[in-house]
């Protein structure tokens, strides 16, 4: 299971993902003639500094105040279940489960735009942990599908962050 | 009768008639004028009477379990928001102590979202953070806010601050004293005070000029609310017949505090002080419940003249002022007449410099409120604006501005001017601005620099190339690019010849080197390569609202911007890419505690995450392998930041803009006339922003790799790959992931055989698994 998940973890973007370059890279008049790189070849020498995969949690203030947010949104309160998740961000700006709730209120307040790069802000800040992207690809998705881009949707449930 | 005499008596029967008639008929005319002013003064009284000014409230503070809050920050905090410390809690508004163990009876708070009734909570903290807290009756409370404090008031509409007080809130000495020194009779008299003119006359003509007026409040708050300064009789009498009317109309109460909230106390740059509320808060940075006898006298003391008796710019005028005062408070036994003289013998007391006092951030509030909000639901009485403003961080940037700005002052050799700046600090990630201080001079509100100064931004402008260049795929940090010399014929036909600030040239340098030890050369080569269209597109992306001018010099930093323009740039660049527009308001709630509808806030995907975060790496190392070396003296051991040091032409402007994992900051320091400071961004405002931080609690910038892109090792000279254990100047830079990088061949290990990415893969798993 976790071999998929590595796998297919990536991140879809709405930008064109760089090739890797090779450098020295082609361009600058600065450069020098690209020689071939020296003997030792593939991969290089040194231990690359490596992300550990990570797992996000709630805390028990942030659960308690995203608690309190679906309960205002069961009563239509929109405004204020967005503002108690504004407050449970300041306490936790790069928690992406509470961008991925806010993605979640924005849709049903029908501002799939602003859903959609809450989704995009959850997805980048849940690099390497699988199961906090699997719930911000399904926001994008349906965030993408609210505006008529089935397609990009499509796109985005395919790279299977989907169990 | 003789004829003579019938006549006579004719015309005395016509002049009684004539008399008769005109009489009635200016008694009509004066009964429609009285008519008409009393019209005037009723509607406008109740107009103001009832024109509650929108309150401003400061970020409340957050509390829960590890929230960075120690013991004695925490009592600090409930001590700034009027909370009594008592034996046992006695009540909402108090609480009680023991050791690390507080007691809080909170009061009832509106806060944006909720209307949280009185409640009482234990908390626990020790001398680093709160570790626990607990409903008084058991129950959990994983998280509980502290009421948000009050800055301010402002008509939204026109700006006005008043900080209104209401009936209940003047203290018995202010409604005693203010009648004994201006008023004696108010209680008695129906708005003119006859015995008080002769008694001002008799004095005036005792002394052959103008000793006394014989003014009543109500005259006077007329004379305010209504009427030119000029003294004319018929100024006068429409004054007298007004005052009349509104003591026919309202209370003497309603009148008294009426003429407490208006009364002019001083002018602080372009703004008038009105009334006693804004005055113990512009004076004392206190509220007026919590002034002494002698706060009090000084403030009664100034109603007389208050330029004249301006307690800063005449302090011995206004000592022997208030020292009357109290010893007329002391001579009618409003004050015990000990007490008066133990006041008399206290220092004026005047506010330091800071405090709650904002000027410059309510700037932002009525600029805010201005672009979000309908014109006419600002209009309605009692609003609540709620706000980001952080009163701590607050007072830590303008600490560090003072500062340092009198140290360098000191160290200047230009005489008879004093160095300026601005300091702008925002929580990146939800754009939150939490303190804008808009000069040295933090208490007067003039000329707002980190809003209004437009300087010329120098090398800040240089990460837009880089993440330019980035952002194209055919760059990496460790690609080598040509620091050499460059001449360029501009279009009006010169020639432009930049140079490095340091005048010498570096050669071959890796990218991440160039933008740390901010090289101009091999910038200017990149910019061009890149193109300077695509350069101005990227700042526009980052947030700059008007297009630069297309000059290669754009690539220097020639565009002019305000310190808070920089912030809404660089907040993109904290921030994984993700634009997010600043705000001071967070919201407005109408008197019913219902929310305004506002503009919301807008996130939007300015950059790509993969190609800022090959950024940032880059800007991590200007504070350890580049300009910005001197920032680690001043912050804690092993704080990790990112920035960029800018210097304009002439060391005319000294820029930093940096961030650490909870905050970002910009600071401006320079010369309100342009003049040369001599100082680059490292020496100017390098060490404000440091201090600033220094005092917030950072946490180390830890950015999250994306996906794509992963971390490598590189010699920071060659930018050849490398390891820490072999090359000295490694530094570890972002690369998408795979890329082919140029080995170091003295600290290649030995080649090992080719592996494929599942390999790596299922290597990992029996690392995890094991």
């Amino acid at each position: 299971m976790l071999g998929t998940t590595l796998l297919l973890a990536g991140c879809p973007s709405p930008w064109p993902r760089p090739s890797p370059p090779s450098s020295p890279g082609p361009i600058p008049p600065a450069q020098p003639p690209s020689a071939p790189v020296p003997a030792p070849s593939v991969p290089p020498a040194p231990p690359r500094p490596q992300a550990a995969p990570r797992e996000n949690h709630l805390s028990p203030a942030t659960r308690s105040l995203v608690t309190q947010a679906h309960r205002l949104l069961a009563h239509g309160d929109i405004d204020g279940a967005s503002s108690t998740l504004d407050r449970a961000l300041r306490i936790e700006p790069s928690n992406p489960l509470l961008w991925i709730e806010l993605g979640r209120v924005r849709l049903t307040e029908g501002d799939a735009h602003q859903a959609e790069v809450c989704a995009r802000k959850a997805l980048a800040l849940a690099s390497g942990d699988h199961a906090a992207q699997a719930q911000a690809a399904r926001v994008l998705a349906d965030a993408l599908r609210a505006q008529g881009r089935n397609p990009e949707a499509q796109e985005v449930e395919s790279r299977a962050y989907l169990p | 009768m003789p004829a003579v005499a019938r006549s006579r008596v004719r015309r005395w029967r016509y002049f009684f008639i004539l008399s008769g008639l005109s009489g009635i008929l200016l008694a009509a005319i004066a009964a429609i004028w009285v008519v008409h002013l009393d019209r005037v003064v009723t509607r406008e009284f109740q107009g103001r009477l009832w024109s509650v000014p929108a309150r401003v409230y400061a970020a409340p503070l957050e509390l829960y379990a590890g929230a960075p809050i120690s013991a004695n920050d925490l009592e600090q905090q409930l001590q700034a928001l009027h909370y009594r410390r008592a034996d046992a809690a006695s009540g909402p508004g108090t609480y009680r102590r023991t050791g690390n163990a507080f007691d809080l009876q909170a009061r009832r708070v509106r806060f944006i979202d909720e209307q949280r009734d009185a409640q009482r909570v234990s908390i626990h903290a020790d001398n680093a953070s709160i570790t626990s807290m607990r409903l008084a009756d058991g129950g959990d409370l994983p998280v509980f806010r502290l009421d948000p404090p009050v800055i301010g008031s402002l008509f939204p509409i026109h700006g006005e601050d008043r900080l209104i007080v209401a009936p209940a809130e003047v203290p018995a000495l202010l409604r005693e004293g203010i009648k004994l020194i201006e008023d004696r009779r108010f209680d008695e008299h129906r708005g003119v005070d006859l015995y008080g003119v002769l008694r001002a006359s008799w004095a005036n003509l005792r002394a052959g000029h103008v000793v006394q007026g014989g003014s009543t409040l109500t005259q006077q708050l007329v004379k305010n609310y209504f009427l030119s300064d000029e003294q004319t009789f018929g100024r006068k009498a429409t004054e007298a017949v007004m005052a009349m009317r509104l003591e026919a109309h309202y209370s003497k109460q309603d009148i008294l505090v009426a003429y407490l909230n208006e009364v002019y106390l001083g002018q602080d740059g372009a703004r008038a002080i009105h009334g006693f509320g804004l005055g113990s808060e512009y004076y004392f940075a206190k509220p007026l419940g919590e002034l002494g006898p002698a706060e009090l006298a000084l403030l009664i003391g100034l109603v007389k003249g208050p330029s004249f008796y301006d307690p800063r710019k005449h302090p011995e005028r206004a000592l022997a002022r208030r020292n009357l005062v109290l010893k007329e408070f002391g001579d009618v036994r409003l004050i015990d007449t000990a007490v008066a003289r133990r006041e008399a013998a206290t220092a004026l007391g005047l506010r330091p410099p800071g405090g709650s006092y904002v000027p410059a951030y309510l700037d932002l509030v009525r600029r805010d409120l201005k672009r979000n909000y309908a014109e006419a639901d600002l209009a309605a009485a009692g609003l609540s604006v709620y706000t980001s403003l952080d009163l701590r961080a607050q007072a830590s940037a303008e600490r560090a501005l003072t500062k340092n700005l009198l140290r360098l002052d000191l160290k200047s050799t230009v005489r008879g001017q004093h160095l300026e700046g601005a300091v702008i600090v925002v929580e990146p990630s939800s754009g939150d601005v939490v303190a804008v201080v808009g000069g040295r001079e933090v208490d007067t509100s003039g000329f707002d620099r980190a809003l209004d100064a437009r300087r010329p931004i120098g090398s800040l402008v240089k990460p837009a190339v880089y993440l330019t260049a980035l952002e194209t795929g055919r760059y990496t940090a460790a690609t080598l690019i040509e620091d050499a010399p460059i001449e360029l014929k501009l279009a009006d036909g010169s020639v432009w010849a930049p140079q490095n600030f340091e005048r010498q040239v570096y050669g071959q340098v890796p990218l991440a080197r160039a933008l740390a030890e901010s090289m101009n050369l091999a910038t200017v080569r990149l910019g061009l390569d890149l193109g300077l269209p695509k350069v101005a597109a990227t700042l526009e992306r980052l947030g700059l609202e008007s297009a630069p001018t297309l000059n290669p010099s754009l690539l220097l930093g020639t565009v002019e911007m305000s310190p808070l323009e920089v912030v809404q740039v660089y907040t993109t660049l904290a921030d994984g890419g993700f634009r997010t527009r600043l705000r001071a308001v967070r919201a407005v709630l109408n008197e019913h505690g219902e929310p305004l509808k506002s503009f919301k806030v807008q996130v939007e995907a300015a950059a790509p995450p993969a190609a800022v975060y090959q950024l940032d790496r880059m800007l991590m190392l200007v504070p350890t392998h580049g300009t910005a070396r001197g920032a680690a003296a001043r912050l804690p051991p092993g704080l990790v930041i990112a920035g960029k040091t800018g210097t304009s032409s002439d060391t005319r402007d000294s820029w930093f803009a940096g961030f650490t994992g909870n905050y970002l900051s910009v600071v401006w320091v320079g010369y309100d006339d342009n003049r040369d400071t001599g100082l680059t961004g490292a020496q100017g405002a390098l060490p404000v922003w440091a201090d600033t931080m220094a005092s917030l609690k950072p946490v180390s910038f830890d950015p999250i790799v994306p996906d794509s892109v992963e971390d490598r090792w590189i010699g920071f000279d060659d930018g050849l790959e490398t390891n820490p254990t072999c090359s000295a100047d490694a530094v570890v830079i972002g690369v998408p992931k795979d890329t082919r990088l140029p080995v170091n061949p003295k600290c290649a290990s030995p080649p090992s055989p080719h592996v494929t990415a599942g390999d790596k893969i299922k290597e990992w798993l029996k690392s995890i698994v094991h």
